[in-house]
């Protein structure tokens, strides 16, 4: 019994301890006025909300962050979709060889090189492009989606194909008309995890957008911090707390038809 | 369900191309030849160039039919900006048209062909003549041509708070003779006025260049040396005034006289500073620049009509009271055109609209500026503009500039992280002088360093 | 699940192989990997090449528009510059402080204590420790600025003690390990979660009937048995680790002075603010190399399967 109450406690003050830096950020958002320091008002305003909720502050970031998100998630979807095909239905040694590339590129770290990148699309010319940023962040997301395409496409059962296969039919038609209706759940995740890394995303899009008018909530939050996180820090926490809420939607969502799977699948590249 | 997935997939797809094409076409600074995109800094209490811009880009819009302003505000503190103009103009297809440059950038920037020489567009500009040699010389390549319009100068002195000197007993008007004198006001203040912070010099990182030039260099420069020696073409490092300008940073901020460290190192203090200490009678010496005043006048971020009657100013001494027996720092601010421009004459046409006679003076009271045309320097309604004038204007006489050369941008860097180092106490005044060395060496090579 | 695997990372667990049949005929076959093809030799292994040519160039961000080679100068500059090395001792604390100690124990010690619970001390738990794991980084940064700061809610609380300070000022390495260790947790937590439930109970039965106490059961038969999850979850984490950018930049800047400045800060201080783009790649190389080996070790782990 001693030992249930030990562990009872322990695991509440470590709940407690993950709860603790979430309050002041929910506290302030509905207090108006509030700066950063921890007096609570017992005053409760929308005041903080209906003060961002503008284009400007709110609006044309978020839309930002679901273009600039979600065109990475799509075409990275796509893409590994084709990529798992191959690399799950037939044995090559160059499919092996990419599959262990593939593998060693989810581990390298991406923000590394974000210097690297910056000097390359200056060079090109490819800085503040909407299109080029997503480019790169499909390509920094492909690794870790192909992997994932590759082994929920493992999962499909091959005998479906061989009718086809000696029907002629080629890799888009079995694909398309056999894999992929048995692959939805696959991969939605695949495009929600993609989504949601990308809609956190801070360096890339501040590194390679400039022009606040094409920056994702992720910046333009960033830049309001330092210029007013001091003084509105109600207005930052209300700001906060809109930008996040798409992306614990989605978790639950998605937690909720796939069970416990997507949350595991999703850690690795926490 | 599978010709649903795929349809929706399709649907998609089209959607987020579409989207992201109409985005990029929308904007990116010369896709349209008829646009004119113009970058400048907005941060904090300075809002006077952006009240500028806006007044000029209706101005320009309505003289030329077609036209399009696009005003590009760079919400970010001093070093921030630089960094963020530097990355814009990098790239032809975001580098603005017009920009608003430090001086001490001008070089820095010519020699990375972000600028346009406008030697051909000033000959044809009548007003060109009413701006003082000195001042023309304010955006001169090494080359010889001119690459901006200045928009007025500064310089640099303490203020100092009369209220606050009577309540502690020191004499109003004060009028230090040596840095002992300031620091042994400072160290009254704290000791008659617990809650009041003695001074304000700022430093470190996240102050910028102003911890290098309202900072340090208005240290450095009453000392017996410089930055940087224009007989032998060097740049000093390990200078008996280097290390006493350190020496002096560790005093203020050793002894607290300063603001905390941790307040000082924030890049927003120069907006508390300005919005909240100084209007609140919290800070009772502050070593700043002439345009300080600005922010309270009733055009400005934070009007405080009591500020003539509260605040005092005094030149800052030398370090012994040798001769001249004080000393100021001088920069300013230009416009310039971005080699990129594609119609530079539209450009060039936006600078000088917007640095004709009625909105430089405009703007050179708004902000604070000493005036670098000579109409509006003659004229009556700046001449009353703000009792401080007189003085600030007078410090011309004993003034310096900041080396001028490409690299300096990069020296500054380093005169910052060593601030930083002494006041945190990360270092001593004599490892952060020889550190400050070394990057100096590392960044314009060691031939051209002398100690 | 096969037996030869029963300690791989989630990620990794997946590849339960469908028969497959070798019909290698052709690079015809091979023809959907093309556009995954282009856009990682592009994008992905582009910048990487980039950056090995950068670094060895004298290109600046501003300044002289000409690039020249200038060999290892970069390099020997690293080796001589003391905010380096300062860089590199502050990621090694942050990497060993926040993740291989931090989130691994943490995470560990959550599993086994959820292990046996009730659903509803389950989900309260788990929602709070990925909650803080799915909150995007920016955001993650201010909660602890906020609660960090001299007035936060951490003060506030500590006022009573008189231990209340600007704890991002005067012990900033302590507040971003802390902070990573909330914000990470979450992933070692679940790793050993799978881990543990793949421990057959049998075992732990048997070990209670010899009387080994829980400590020696933790100790002679999990541990062991989950060995190569630890050892994967080590790599993967320490690799999410090394190059963490976004929470630190938020939180203190890499400061005061230089007391949080890990590699990628200073790293992006001296390509953005100091404008030396070449010696920023150069310091990119090299962070890019030691994930590399980290990130083969990790690869030689795992194995994929024949």
């Amino acid at each position: 019994m001693a030992r249930r109450l030990a562990i009872y406690s322990a695991l509440l003050l470590i709940a407690v301890c993950f709860l603790l830096p979430f309050t002041w950020l929910l506290i302030s958002s509905v207090q108006p006025g509030s700066g950063l320091s921890a007096k609570v008002t017992w005053e409760f305003s929308l005041v903080n909300f209906q003060d961002v909720l503008n284009a400007e502050t709110v609006f044309r970031p978020m839309l930002n962050s679901v273009i600039i998100s979600g065109s990475t998630a799509i075409f990275t979807a796509v893409v590994a979709t084709f990529a798992a095909y191959p690399l799950s239905r037939y044995r090559t040694r160059f499919g092996r060889g990419f599959l262990y590339i593939i593998l060693f590129a989810t581990g390298l770290p991406i923000t590394a090189v974000m210097v690297p990148v910056y000097a390359m699309y200056s060079r090109f010319n490819l800085i503040d492009s909407v299109p080029a940023t997503i480019a790169f962040m499909t390509a920094s997301a492909l690794p870790f989606a192909v992997w994932m395409m590759k082994n929920f496409m493992d999962s499909v059962p091959l005998n479906l194909e061989e009718a086809a296969w000696t029907d002629g039919a080629g890799w888009f038609q079995s694909l398309h008309r056999i894999v992929l209706p048995l692959m939805v759940p696959g991969l939605t995740v695949v495009f929600i995890f993609t989504f949601v890394l990308q809609w956190g995303n801070f360096f890339v899009p501040f590194i390679l957008l400039l022009s606040p008018e094409k920056q994702p909530a992720s910046v333009t939050i960033y830049t309001f911090f330092s210029q007013y996180g001091q003084v509105a820090y109600g207005q930052l926490a209300a700001f906060s707390i809109l930008y996040t809420v798409p992306v614990i939607l989605l978790y639950s969502a998605v937690s909720k038809v796939l069970g416990g799977a997507f949350s595991l699948t999703g850690a690795v590249k926490g | 369900m599978q010709r649903r997935s795929t349809a929706l997939l399709a649907g998609l797809l089209t959607l987020t191309l579409s989207a992201t094409t109409a985005c990029s076409g929308g904007s990116g600074g010369d896709s349209d030849a008829k646009t004119l995109t113009v970058a400048y800094q907005k941060f904090g209490t300075f809002i006077q160039m952006d009240d500028l811009m806006n007044k000029v880009k209706g101005e320009y819009e309505a003289a030329h039919q077609g036209w399009t302003v696009k005003l590009v505000p760079i919400e970010a503190s001093e070093n921030d900006y630089y960094t963020k103009l530097t990355l814009m103009n990098r790239s032809p297809n975001t580098a603005p048209d017009i920009l608003y440059e430090d001086t001490f950038l001008v070089n820095t920037d010519i020699q990375a062909g972000f600028l346009a020489p406008l030697d051909d567009y000033l000959g044809k500009w009548a007003d060109w003549s009413q701006f003082t040699d000195a001042s023309k010389a304010a955006a001169k390549g090494l080359d010889g041509k001119i690459y901006g319009v200045p928009m007025g100068t500064d310089t640099r002195a303490l203020w100092y708070n009369k209220d606050l000197f009577a309540k502690a007993g020191l004499p109003v008007p004060w009028q230090p003779k040596t840095w002992d004198e300031v620091l042994s006001a400072a160290r009254t203040i704290k000791q008659k006025l617990p809650g009041v912070i003695p001074m304000n010099v700022f430093s470190g990182k996240g102050a910028g260049e102003a911890a290098s030039m309202q900072g340090f260099e208005m240290l450095l420069y009453g000392t017996a040396d410089t930055l940087y020696d224009e007989s032998s073409k060097k740049w000093l490092v390990n200078t008996p005034g280097f290390l006493d300008s350190l020496n002096f940073i560790k005093t203020v901020y050793g002894e607290k006289l300063g603001p905390e460290v941790q307040d000082a190192l924030d890049p927003n203090f120069g907006t508390r500073l300005n919005s909240e200490l100084i209007p609140e009678n919290k800070i009772a010496i502050d070593l700043n620049g002439s345009w300080q005043s600005g922010n309270w006048i009733e055009t400005g971020a934070k009007p405080w009509p009591e500020w003539s009657k509260v605040l005092g100013q005094a030149p800052m001494p030398t370090q012994n009271g040798q001769a001249p027996g004080s000393t100021s720092m001088s920069g300013g601010w230009v416009l310039s055109v971005g080699s990129h421009a594609e119609d530079k004459q539209a450009a060039f046409d936006y600078v000088s609209l917007a640095l004709n006679k009625e909105n430089s003076l405009a703007y050179d009271i708004a902000a604070g500026q000493i005036a670098e045309r000579k109409d509006v320097a003659e004229d009556p309604k700046y001449l009353n503009s703000n009792p401080t004038l007189r003085f600030f204007t007078d410090l011309v006489q004993v003034t310096h500039f900041r080396p001028a050369y490409p690299e300096y941008p990069r020296v500054s860097n380093a005169i910052q992280v060593a601030m930083e180092a002494v006041m945190t106490g990360q270092a001593t005044p004599e490892q952060a002088m020889a550190t400050y060395g070394d990057e100096v060496k590392a960044a314009v090579g060691p031939d051209k360093v002398s100690g | 699940m096969t037996a030869t695997t029963p300690t791989l990372p989630p990620a990794v667990r997946g590849d339960t192989s469908a028969p497959r049949r070798d019909r290698g005929r052709g690079l015809r076959r091979l023809v959907p990997l093309l556009p995954a093809l282009v856009l990682l030799a592009l994008f992905f292994a582009g910048p990487m090449l980039w950056s090995v040519y950068t670094a060895f160039t004298d290109a600046a961000l501003s300044g002289s528009g000409a690039v020249e080679f200038v060999g290892l100068a970069n390099f020997d500059r690293m080796l001589h510059d003391p905010a380096f090395w300062n860089s590199i001792l502050l990621t090694l604390i942050f990497v060993v402080g926040s993740a291989v100690i931090g989130q691994n124990t943490l995470g560990l010690l959550l599993a086994l204590l959820m292990r046996g619970r009730n659903r509803v001390t389950r989900n309260v738990v788990n929602g709070l420790v990925l909650a803080a794991w799915a909150v995007p980084e920016t955001v993650a940064g201010f909660c602890w600025y906020a609660f960090l700061h001299r007035t936060g809610t951490l003060n506030e609380l500590l006022q009573h003690v008189g231990l209340s300070q600007n704890w991002l000022y005067t012990a900033p390495m302590v507040a971003v390990i802390f902070a990573n260790v909330w914000r990470g947790t979450a992933f070692s937590m679940l790793v050993y979660d799978a881990a543990l439930s793949d421990v057959p109970p049998e075992l732990m039965e048997a070990a209670s009937i010899d009387g080994a106490s829980g400590w020696q059961k933790l100790r002679y038969v999990t541990l062991p048995l989950i060995r190569r999850s630890i050892v994967s979850n080590l790599m993967l984490i320490t690799l999410q680790t090394l190059a963490a950018f976004g929470l630190i930049f938020v939180m203190t800047g890499g400061g005061p002075g230089n007391a949080s400045q890990t590699t990628p800060l200073y790293m992006y201080e001296q390509s953005f603010k100091f404008y030396e783009l070449s010696y920023g790649t150069a310091m990119a190389l090299v962070l890019l190399v030691v994930g590399a080996l980290f990130s083969a070790i990790y690869l030689r782990l795992i194995r994929l399967e024949d």
